[in-house]
């Protein structure tokens, strides 16, 4: 269990983190969902202690993380897949850390083979691709078999196959009762394992809530309309709760009626429809819509741009 | 792909957490071990510094036996003493080992490899003082190794050349000997401090070479002589105290204030480190 209480870190004027509460609790894994820049790997950095918050408390299990009596059978984490030394061997880097708590070359080479890297343990790391190195920080995060598992972007640089065998990993981990908490700033990335899903941007909380409700939220969808009757058919669409925008002249969008309901009106009605299409919205633009005032890097939002696609503007 | 995490219960107890994996000082002392022998600039600069110490002692005596009597630049040998000829190596020595200490303290800096080690040792100071022990110990064998066998290696050639020698048991040389292989040692965890002091290995070895060679040089030429008796407290003079028998000047310390005073240099620098490293975010 991870506890936040009005959390806040400075960088000299700018402001990282800014009064955060939160709690990830065992047992399901929490997705941590932000555009670049937005606090979470300085939430993650607070909560390991590598980062002293400005204000605020960070609790792992109860307690601050470095008053932890058995620190890495506590918290695993991986931060940084190139944060090792790279003329060391990734079996030696392992040796080195589970040291730290009594970790011996069994459960180290244990750990090696559940990650995929025994072919490569007597590698230096300065060899190892940026997906070789995730592993090498999975493993290093699983060495004392920890309770809380932190880890930043785990899934940047891993391959198709390497995905899916993450997404297992943490899923069977959450189910072991021990906390997870992943960070993205990819919805698509943690639609598929995430239970529950934490939202940050601009260093504040925007949504806490389980992914199912969020997918909930974001799939209410509009239908677009067109007709060369619209102007006597939008005027009977209308009532509480719906909404119609004009696009281009004898098209409309409706929200808060479904395709079926416009059409059996137009029908009763005898108008004609040339098109009648739902679009739903997607979980990235429902995202992105919660985000969008809160990108810290207006290029991002780009980058995001065509996977929302056409549903962009529903979820707005 | 299977994951092989044995226990499937529910919420971990901490008391699980403590018997097993339980953090003490001896397991960080390990770690720090570890990380120092899988690094292969730690032994080759060891092996330099042997081979340094072992080759100019050679390199001098035999020198030295040649060119008795001569006034050019070789035969300033003929003017040191015995001891003073087989220890020439230190002075590079030194430079060798400050090195090997500031890539220790500071090579985590520039790897990243930091944020691994403090977030296993989150109590930081722990990382610096069992960094300060692996690498004393390892540096004291290696040290003692290089100024002995520099020590038995020169005196044979200088014996052979009919040169003066000197006995281990003659007064003073014993703690000269052992005296170069304490100083070696302290300038290493000088340059630890520095590294972790200043993250970075280019910036310690450049304070660590003014610090212990340039300084001395500059203050002495320049400052006025009435700072003459601050100088002797500069970590290079304080050791000369206790590594040489004929000291040169009178603004000397006694070997053992020396001794103390070096000892107080290593103390602050590690002490900064560990001030330094406990108060930043990595």
């Amino acid at each position: 269990m991870i506890e936040l209480h009005q959390l806040t870190k400075r960088y000299g004027d700018k402001v990282a983190v800014d009064g955060i509460s939160a709690t990830i609790p065992p047992g399901v894994v929490t997705g941590f969902l932000g555009p670049n820049g937005a606090g979470k790997s300085t939430t993650m950095r607070v909560v390991l202690g590598l980062d002293r918050p400005t204000s605020g408390v960070a609790l792992v299990n109860g307690r601050p993380y470095v008053d932890s009596r058995a620190p890495l059978a506590e918290v695993g984490a991986l931060l940084d897949a190139k944060g090792t030394d790279g003329g060391r061997t990734a079996r030696n880097h392992l040796l080195a850390l589970g040291a730290t708590v009594g970790v011996g070359p069994r459960r180290v080479d244990e750990v090696l083979g559940t990650v995929g890297l025994s072919h490569v343990a007597g590698k230096r790391t300065r060899e190892f691709s940026l997906g070789m190195g995730q592993r090498l920080g999975i493993a290093a995060a699983l060495l004392a078999d920890p309770t809380v598992l932190l880890l930043d972007e785990p899934v940047n640089g891993l391959d198709l196959d390497g995905i899916q065998w993450i997404r297992a990993l943490l899923a069977e981990l959450a189910a072991e009762g021990r906390t997870v908490l992943l960070s993205s700033h990819l919805m698509s990335e943690l639609e598929l394992v995430a239970d529950h899903l934490l939202v940050i941007g601009r260093g504040r909380i925007l949504a806490d809530m389980p992914i199912a409700e969020f997918i909930a939220n974001a799939s209410v969808g509009t239908v677009v309309v067109a007709s060369p009757d619209a102007a006597t058919l939008a005027p009977l669409l209308a009532g509480d709760g719906v909404t119609l925008t004009s696009t281009e002249a004898g098209t409309f969008e409706v929200r808060g009626r479904a395709a079926d309901e416009i059409g059996d009106i137009a029908a009763a009605h005898g108008l004609r429809l040339h098109q009648l299409a739902t679009h739903t919205g997607s979980l990235e633009s429902a995202y992105m819509a919660l985000t969008r005032d809160e990108v810290e890097y207006a290029g991002a939002v780009e980058l995001h741009a065509p996977h929302a696609g056409t549903a962009q503007r529903s979820a707005a | 792909m299977t994951t092989t995490i044995p226990s499937p219960t529910a919420v971990l107890p901490e008391p699980r957490l403590v018997r097993h994996y339980r953090q003490s000082f001896g397991r960080v002392i390990r770690f720090e071990w570890i990380k120092f022998r899988t690094l292969r600039a730690s032994w080759v600069g060891q092996a330099l510094l042997v081979a340094l110490l072992i080759g100019f002692s050679a390199l001098a005596a035999a020198m030295s036996n040649n060119r008795m009597g001569d006034t050019g630049r070789a035969g300033r040998f003929a003017e040191m003493g015995p001891v003073a000829i087989v220890l020439t190596g230190a002075n590079l020595g030194v430079l060798v080992v400050g090195v090997l200490g500031c890539i220790l303290g500071a090579r985590e800096y520039g790897s990243r490899m930091i944020a691994s080690t403090v977030a296993a040792v989150p109590r930081r100071w722990q990382v610096v003082l069992s960094k300060a022990v692996v690498l004393t110990a390892v540096l004291l064998v290696s040290t003692l190794v290089g100024v002995f066998g520099a020590f038995f290696l020169g005196m044979s050639v200088l014996h052979s050349g009919g040169n003066h020698t000197a006995a281990l048991g003659d007064p003073g040389v014993l703690r000269q000997v052992v005296g170069m292989a304490g100083y070696l040692t302290a300038a290493g965890l000088l340059g630890m401090g520095l590294g972790i002091l200043l993250r970075s290995v280019a910036g310690s070895i450049g304070v660590l070479i003014a610090g212990l060679l340039v300084l001395p040089q500059l203050a002495g030429a320049l400052l006025p002589a009435s700072w003459d008796p601050a100088l002797k407290y500069l970590p290079s003079s304080s050791a000369a105290a206790f590594t040489t028998i004929d000291r040169a000047g009178t603004d000397v310390l006694s070997s053992g204030a020396g001794a103390a005073v070096l000892v107080v240099w290593v103390l602050a620098v590690v002490g900064g480190a560990v001030w330094a490293i406990s108060r930043r975010d990595v």
